[in-house]
């Protein structure tokens, strides 16, 4: 399994599709069940690339953009083959900011966090906090996770700010986290505590560790 | 008494007359110079200028624009929807390139400068020339081939074009933005912009892998920039970091001038350029909005001294300063700059 661990890491680092889904078969066809490609090929492999990014192994978005797409088909494909649907491990509501059209960084977490197993209910773009608190809420959420990518989106009262003050209003901030990621926050490493998030993540794969540390937070409370 | 178009020539030539060139990118910052929204000051090319120059007169800086906000490239070529902010820059709302069958229909105006969203381009560049012109360096922002399409159809569905879809349609696509970039280039230069910036994020491998780059970003940059002058053109990647292709881009292209991520190293780039060409020591100018102008004075000396410590090819530049920064800190940043980037003959 270590072989095809390595070798799928190796076809999504070299952003190469095909490969990773030759290897994805390969081994299906050695008998290896879909549980054990999504579990200890696909899984462990997004996690040891979160590691290697955490440990400064330079990477790039193009990169992280195939990493995600690459983990949520291969992951879509096999969970049609599962014999029982697998445990949801944790659900997320994720959008941009109030103000903000940009939708790659989001799209690069919900790949990631769908490969590992998390529920993710996407409010698309330019979302008010409201609306974040609000579906939060009523899908019994884990965690929120807001994507800005301009600097006046990141800090905007109406933002990632409001929805901080909303969890507190409401009582709610030991039962949901608040996470937020995109540019600005690379820029300005404690922007995010200035905004009154729980977390940030410096990309959308890194995210992922982000995402599950926040939801076992949540959980274990 | 030096002008800024001086100093700029004197740093290409690896001298420094008064001071270091000192370029601050301030754009959205005019509305608020003239009182108006922001959605209205970009409306007239007049207001744009004014801004320009009153801006020039209270900070000191060495640089003005011509660039009203990046989406305005997309308008150029059809797009009419545009998200205005109250505190930030406008953006695309609406791209033009929704479906692969869109880019076979994408027209390339032969004659950018007759487009109507040019006109009052035109109207700012012909103020700021009769007012400032060959004093002080005007500035113009065009985008590369490799990176318009993010412009047109948005970041997602370009990364899915460029890294799954297919490769005549992404080719197409590139062809049409590379047509653009050279009409436009043509346009902004015939209006009096005499620095270009040529911005190509996808000219980074923050952005794309080395391979990539050398198969892709390199030959379309190639392609953009054929048979041209490249004088007072500048490679910059939108604040990502460069120096791991800056070799390689000096060997191919030639740039005279690079402006490196603020997250770099600058006396990294200044070593790898060595010589051959002007490098911008760029300040983190997000993080502008929350120093103290003390604060912004050490960073801006800890860059200039970096940068000078390698070489006098050497200028001080910021990113596309965020709106809401204090102008205190505006004048701390330009006043250190100056300071700091004497030198003693």
């Amino acid at each position: 399994m270590l072989d095809a661990i390595k070798a799928y890491n190796e076809a999504v680092l070299d952003t190469d599709r095909a490969r990773a889904f030759q290897v994805v078969m390969d081994a299906i066809d050695r008998g290896v069940s879909p549980e054990d490609i999504v579990f200890n090929v696909v899984i462990p492999a997004l996690d040891l690339m979160v590691k290697a990014i955490d440990q400064g192994f330079d990477t790039n978005l193009a990169q992280h953009f195939m990493t995600s797409q690459i983990a949520a088909d291969v992951t879509e494909k096999m969970l049609q083959l599962f014999k029982i649907p697998p445990e949801i491990v944790g659900r997320v509501v994720i959008g941009t900011a109030a103000g903000d059209l940009h939708t790659l960084g989001k799209r690069i977490v919900i790949g990631c966090l769908k490969a590992q197993m998390i529920d993710v209910i996407d409010l698309g773009v330019n979302v008010s906090a409201e609306k974040f608190v609000a579906e939060a809420v009523s899908k019994e959420a884990h965690v929120i996770g807001i994507s800005a990518m301009m600097v006046h989106t990141a800090r905007s009262e109406k933002g990632a700010i409001k929805v901080r003050k909303l969890l507190h209003e409401q009582g709610l901030e030991r039962k949901i986290k608040l996470v937020v990621g995109g540019a600005p926050f690379r820029y300005d490493t404690e922007l995010y505590s200035l905004v009154g998030a729980d977390a940030w993540a410096e990309n959308g794969v890194s995210a992922l560790k982000v995402f599950m540390d926040c939801i076992n937070e949540v959980k274990e409370q | 008494m030096t002008t800024s178009m001086e100093r700029l020539t004197a740093a290409a030539n690896g001298q420094v007359i008064d001071h270091i060139p000192v370029f601050c990118n301030l754009l959205d910052q005019g509305a608020r110079e003239l009182g108006m929204s922001i959605e209205q000051y970009f409306s007239n090319g007049e207001y744009v200028a004014t801004a320009q120059l009153k801006m020039l007169e209270k900070f000191g800086h060495d640089n003005v624009w011509s660039l009203f906000y990046v989406g305005r490239e997309a308008e150029l070529l059809g797009c009419n929807k545009i998200c205005y902010a109250d505190d930030g820059p406008p953006n695309v709302e609406d791209f033009i390139i929704q479906s692969y069958d869109d880019i076979a229909k994408l027209d390339i105006p032969t004659d950018i400068a007759s487009q109507p969203k040019f006109a009052e381009i035109a109207k700012c560049l012909a103020i700021l020339k009769r007012e400032v012109g060959g004093k002080v360096p005007i500035c113009a922002y065009v985008t590369a081939s490799m990176s318009l399409p993010a412009i047109l159809m948005g970041m997602e569905k370009w990364m899915e074009l460029l890294m799954l879809g297919p490769a005549d349609v992404r080719d197409l696509m590139l062809e049409k933005c590379s047509t653009f970039f050279r009409r436009e280039l043509a346009a902004y230069r015939n209006a009096g912009a005499d620095i270009i910036i040529y911005a190509d994020p996808y000219g980074s491998t923050d952005i794309i892998p080395m391979k990539l780059f050398q198969n892709l970003s390199l030959t379309w940059m190639q392609r953009d920039l054929a048979g041209l002058d490249l004088t007072g053109l500048v490679y910059y990647v939108g604040a990502a970091r460069l120096n791991s292709v800056l070799e390689l881009v000096i060997q191919r292209l030639g740039f005279q001038t690079y402006y490196p991520s603020p997250l770099e190293d600058v006396t990294d780039s200044m070593q790898i350029i060595n010589g051959r060409g002007l490098c911008a020591g760029v300040i983190n100018d997000i993080r502008l909005l929350d120093w103290t102008p003390e604060q912004v004075r050490m960073e801006v000396q800890r860059i200039v001294t970096s940068g000078l410590s390698k070489g006098n090819k050497f200028f001080f530049g910021t990113v596309l300063m965020p709106y809401g920064i204090p102008e205190q800190n505006i004048v701390a940043m330009v006043n250190a700059a100056k300071e700091f980037g004497r030198v003693s003959v």
